[in-house]
């Protein structure tokens, strides 16, 4: 395991990522990791936050546009989170943290799939009532996210090697 | 940079402040805290005014324009946590981030950004009200998103290359 990890690490790929003295390599990979996270957290935060009660006068079945940012900036974190994994893949891939986030982010997917089954059934136009249930899975998917970007934020802090 | 030198007494004050020394002798768990929150924040504030820009650009036709600003207090929150954790890492090394040629243009942005909603805020208050749902928003309205996607994306942009410019503005 740990050799794979380092043989990603030494990849040429991988090198350019981590030492290339431009900021088009890690620093823009980097800052486009964190405009997708501001994507699909402030995505579900917007649905939450209705779901909660704000903006009563926005039709719930309308936040369905919500969506398709949300994975597509989901799309861009799993692609840029690959590439800053592969940079210091030995490093991150003994870090706990690390997999704390990962687990984090598939329990916050986890409650956008289960918002969007209760709310949004398949072929139906309007949306369904938002009940005690859901109220507790928005609040649920805010702890996840805030959670989720705690650890992201921590990884450059503990369980460094 | 010229400003930076007639502003260096007050960069030496803000360093001798309890404040400062709060934040720079503070156990290690404060920075991190700080920026979590600083991130928190940064989502609160792109999500909520990203929705409300996607509307002033056109998007969710038939929602009233006044319907999904009733959201906008929450991107408030969000600047506003970002505000104090920013004026906080601030002040704990003013000379540090006026030297980076990264904070500049971050702070331009986010005074472009600021400008523009409070110029919505306190001229557009009733062109909103008086646009029929399903009508297209005018130029106006879409300049303002734009203007807004843009700026808060250059300040996210700029706040992450703090730590990859470093100090080049010398000076200090």
């Amino acid at each position: 395991m740990m050799k794979m990890m380092w043989a990603l690490e030494d990849s040429a790929f991988a090198q350019w990522v981590a030492g290339a003295p431009t900021i088009w390599a890690y620093p823009s990979i980097l800052t486009f990791h964190t405009v997708g996270m501001g994507i699909v957290v402030g995505a579900c935060i917007v649905m939450d936050l209705r779901l909660l009660g704000v903006g009563p006068e926005v039709p719930v079945e309308r936040l369905r546009v919500l969506f398709r940012p949300l994975w597509a900036g989901f799309w861009l974190n799993a692609v840029t989170g690959v590439v800053l994994f592969v940079a210091h893949a030995a490093e991150k891939a003994t870090q706990e943290v690390f997999y704390v986030k990962l687990g984090l982010i598939a329990l916050g997917l986890y409650t956008v799939v289960k918002i969007r089954r209760e709310m949004f059934p398949e072929g139906a136009d309007t949306a369904r009532p938002i009940t005690a249930r859901v109220r507790g899975l928005a609040i649920l998917s805010l702890l996840l996210w805030a959670g989720a970007i705690t650890a992201g934020r921590l990884m450059a802090y503990i369980n460094l090697s | 940079m010229n400003v930076n030198q007639q502003l260096l007494p007050f960069y030496y004050w803000l360093e001798s402040t309890g404040l400062s020394h709060w934040v720079n002798h503070n156990t290690a768990w404060l920075w991190p805290t700080m920026e979590t929150l600083h991130f928190f924040g940064l989502s609160l504030l792109v999500g909520v005014a990203g929705f409300f820009d996607f509307r002033l650009l056109g998007g969710l036709r038939g929602v009233p324009v006044s319907a999904v600003k009733k959201f906008m207090p929450w991107a408030l929150v969000g600047f506003s946590i970002n505000l104090i954790t920013g004026i906080l890492f601030f002040i704990s090394q003013p000379r540090v981030y006026a030297a980076n040629s990264a904070w500049w243009p971050k702070l331009a942005f986010i005074i472009i950004a600021g400008l523009n909603a409070m110029f919505f805020e306190t001229k557009m208050g009733e062109r909103m009200l008086a646009l029929p749902p399903d009508a297209d928003t005018p130029i106006s309205f879409k300049i303002i998103g734009a203007l807004s996607l843009v700026s808060w994306f250059f300040v996210l942009y700029f706040g992450r290359m703090l730590a990859f410019f470093g100090t080049q503005i010398s000076g200090l």
